[in-house]
């Protein structure tokens, strides 16, 4: 194809971005405040801060259905519709419009939107520590992450202390200590709980949550009003989102260019200079093919999606994909467990009550083979999450009887306190746990359709029994009754961290990126999602994507500024 | 005929026999219910729902029109097989007013509508939760137990149920965590 210069010229940037949301469009707002002409592509429809957020000031009663999904919905949407209710169905995709295949049962949670994910995130942040970067290396798993925490602690620092965390310090090793605003607060059950956990083992304790709820105003967003829709978009800018932060922080610049309806089918690879120089797109409005070029590229399009991208973008050098020396593009997908913990009901405390729907719950950090000394049958660790509050109409109606007044009584005053509790577990990176393209199936785009072949394996399945009865036994040591210990059993993907299918490392032979997530291969391209990620620790991990792709940006600037890239 | 054509045609008989059946079964419960079947039934409902949660010094499911709610939900959330045995509870009750009170449920008065509601409540179900999973597993929850969980539902969402039925806080503002409980305090309507 021939292509005029003048033209070119207009779809050439410094940096192009692809995926905007919660690495990308840090990605997008990083560099374009050092200056670079930067396209920010984005393959769903845009979604602006405050007015894309229809159902934001809705009240219940405004839902014809409730929080009930139609029957057209489960149908139709046989997976997002686990995970989107009325109120928030606008920020997922849908499952008939863009299918992909599951090998084995795999929940593929997706928001094709500006914006991403970040809108329904679930705004926990935890800082990653030695015990999680030496894991892999002490124990001869996978390979050894590139990094350690000292290489990434400042980012960490400036990524919180953009995004505004509200947290409590507690000094552990396993789970450093970040910038914090003011924490949110433990309700009294939960306090009871904490208590009762550290006078059981001081090695364990119960802190609140660590989120990217404003406690007070930043960053001229917020406070968080405690209304907990935050999965609707916040009219208050009270919980971070590319849409809220970091993509007009990037449009104020003057150097953003963002462009929405734009599916990226390929990376260009430049076979003479030996880099990347650009991306194909497919305008899903036009149903246009284009292509924009650019100096560097950031692919944060999600982890799932970015192998697509990668596994689709052949030539000559790289018939398997691009930048796929090592052959590791698409294995070694993780996903936390979430399925695994215990529930009880609490007789005490009955004079108390709380007012306001805090936005989080609280954490019990990992306190599993953290020293090396335990005998356990798995390795690794979790950390536990739940939150403590009265039984209202939601549990009543399970829990009381009959019908009538007295019925209407008892289901209209606050019941019994209890807590629910489940441990987040890491997940081991296994080779065969991948994602391939299907060579005959095609999206209505022509593009392969993603296979998915994923499942938790025996490492898994020993830490969530192990939940379960910790669970239980801490929830018992506290006086809770009526225990129901659990183990939801969901599928991979259910907690929406995928992770791991272009991973860091020292070794090109074994590993994607090196330690400034740039490609082994291809220097000019930088990868700063989930699949970055050379083990899942147990912590949520947006925040670590964030203080990643503040850092790769950094060293891609100064590289460009050197002239090596 | 031969013998051997003989047992060929009982056999095809025999299965077209009971695919014909399946098959008919199948299209009965794949058909989704008119719209007239569940309007017909919307009076009756809304005194249903009434004696689940009747009015008190707060208003009843009823004004909270907590009946168009789960009619709604019948047309758009339910399967044909849901719609059409929450509908033959409905009638199972309504004939049950008739043979014991000799009038149609609605013209029933409280008490009477309550003994009713009473006698269904009782029989919802085994005593093995074994067998009750079983069975809600081939027939559905019980009527009575649905009926009451939709009920619950659609008052504590309504608006009249969730600001005079219970506390609602549109926008609490802040996170007060450990209060003394108040006096008469409704619990919080949402989460």
């Amino acid at each position: 194809m021939y292509i005029s210069d003048k033209i070119k010229q207009l779809d050439t940037y410094d940096a192009i971005v692809i995926g905007s949301g919660i690495s990308g469009g840090w990605a997008a707002m990083e560099l374009c405040r050092k200056g670079l002409k930067t396209l920010l592509l984005e393959r769903g429809r845009d979604v602006k801060h405050i007015v894309d957020y229809p159902t934001a000031n809705l009240n219940p009663w405004d839902f014809k259905l409730g929080f009930n999904n139609t029957l057209k919905d489960q149908v139709e949407n046989p997976v997002q519709s686990n995970a989107y209710t009325p109120d928030d169905k606008h920020f997922y995709v849908s499952d008939a419009e863009h299918p992909y295949i599951q090998e084995k049962p795999f929940n593929w949670f997706r928001g094709y939107q500006v914006g991403g994910r970040s809108l329904t995130w679930g705004r926990q942040c935890y800082r990653l520590s030695d015990l999680d970067f030496e894991a892999n290396a002490k124990e001869g798993i996978a390979v050894d992450w590139p990094i350690r925490y000292k290489d990434i602690a400042p980012w960490y620092s400036y990524a919180e202390s953009h995004i505004g965390v509200s947290g409590q310090k507690e000094n552990l090793s396993q789970l450093p200590d970040g910038e914090f605003l003011t924490a949110m607060e433990l309700n009294c059950i939960e306090k009871h709980l904490g208590d009762s956990i550290k006078k059981n083992d001081h090695h364990r304790l119960l802190t609140i949550a660590r989120v990217a709820n404003l406690s007070r105003g930043w960053d001229s967003r917020g406070p968080c009003q405690n209304r907990n829709l935050c999965n609707r978009g916040c009219p208050f800018g009270g919980y971070f989102s590319s849409n809220s932060s970091t993509i007009p922080a990037a449009m104020a610049t003057g150097n953003l260019t963002l462009r929405p309806y734009s599916i990226v089918t390929e990376i260009l690879y430049d076979e003479h200079q030996q880099k990347a120089k650009g991306v194909r797109i497919i305008d899903t409005l036009s149903n246009e093919v284009h292509e924009f070029y650019s100096k560097i590229v950031f692919v944060n399009a999600s982890t799932i999606a970015t192998t697509g991208i990668l596994l689709n973008s052949t030539s000559s050098r790289f018939p398997n994909g691009f930048g796929n020396d090592s052959n590791q593009i698409g294995h070694n997908l993780m996903d936390h467990h979430s399925s695994a913990g215990a529930y009880g009901v609490h007789d005490q405390f009955t004079d108390q009550y709380y007012k306001g729907r805090r936005p989080c719950g609280f954490l019990i950090p990992r306190f599993r083979n953290l020293n090396g000394q335990e005998q356990l049958d798995f390795k690794r660790g979790y950390n536990i999450q739940g939150h403590g509050e009265r039984q209202e109409w939601i549990d009543k109606s399970q829990s009381i009887t009959g019908f009538g007044t007295d019925f209407k009584a008892q289901l209209t005053t606050p019941g019994p306190w209890t807590v629910w509790m489940a441990g987040w577990g890491e997940c081991l990176p296994y080779d065969h746990n991948r994602v391939t393209l299907d060579s005959l199936q095609k999206d209505k785009w022509g593009q392969p359709l993603l296979k998915i072949d994923f499942s938790f394996e025996d490492n898994e399945k020993k830490m969530m029994k192990d939940i379960s009865n910790t669970s239980a036994e801490m929830l018992e040591r506290a006086g809770f009754k009526n225990l129901d210990v659990f183990n939801y059993n969901k599928p991979g993907g259910s907690t929406v961290h995928e992770m791991g299918t272009a991973r860091m490392g020292n070794d090109p032979k074994t590993s994607v990126l090196n330690g400034n997530n740039q490609m082994h291969a291809v220097k000019n391209v930088f990868i700063t999602d989930g699949s970055c990620m050379t083990s899942s620790a147990s912590q949520n991990p947006s925040l670590t994507y964030m203080a990643l792709t503040a850092r790769a940006s950094q060293f891609a600037f100064e590289q460009l500024k050197k002239g090596n890239l | 005929m031969n013998r051997r054509s003989y047992l060929k045609s009982v056999l095809i008989l025999g299965i077209t026999g009971i695919a014909s059946f399946s098959v008919f079964e199948w299209f009965e419960l794949k058909r989704p219910i008119q719209l007239s079947e569940i309007m017909d039934k919307r009076n009756v409902l809304a005194e249903l729902v009434e004696v689940i949660i009747p009015a008190t010094d707060t208003p009843g499911a009823k004004a909270a029109m907590v009946h168009d709610y789960i009619i709604n939900l019948m047309i758009s959330c339910n399967t044909p097989r849901m719609q059409k045995t929450f509908i033959s509870g409905i009638q199972d009750m309504e004939d049950y007013a008739v043979q014991n009170y000799h009038k149609d449920f609605v013209k029933c008065s409280p008490q009477e509508k309550h003994a009713i509601m009473d006698h269904f409540s009782k029989n919802t179900g085994y005593s093995s939760r074994f067998l009750n999973k079983v069975s809600d597993k081939l027939f559905g929850a019980p009527f009575y137990l649905r009926l009451r969980s939709v009920t619950v539902e659609g008052y504590c969402m309504s608006r009249l149920g969730a600001t005079q039925g219970l506390a609602y806080d549109y926008i609490p503002g802040t996170y007060q965590a450990c209060i003394p409980l108040q006096p008469h305090q409704k619990s919080w309507a949402t989460k």
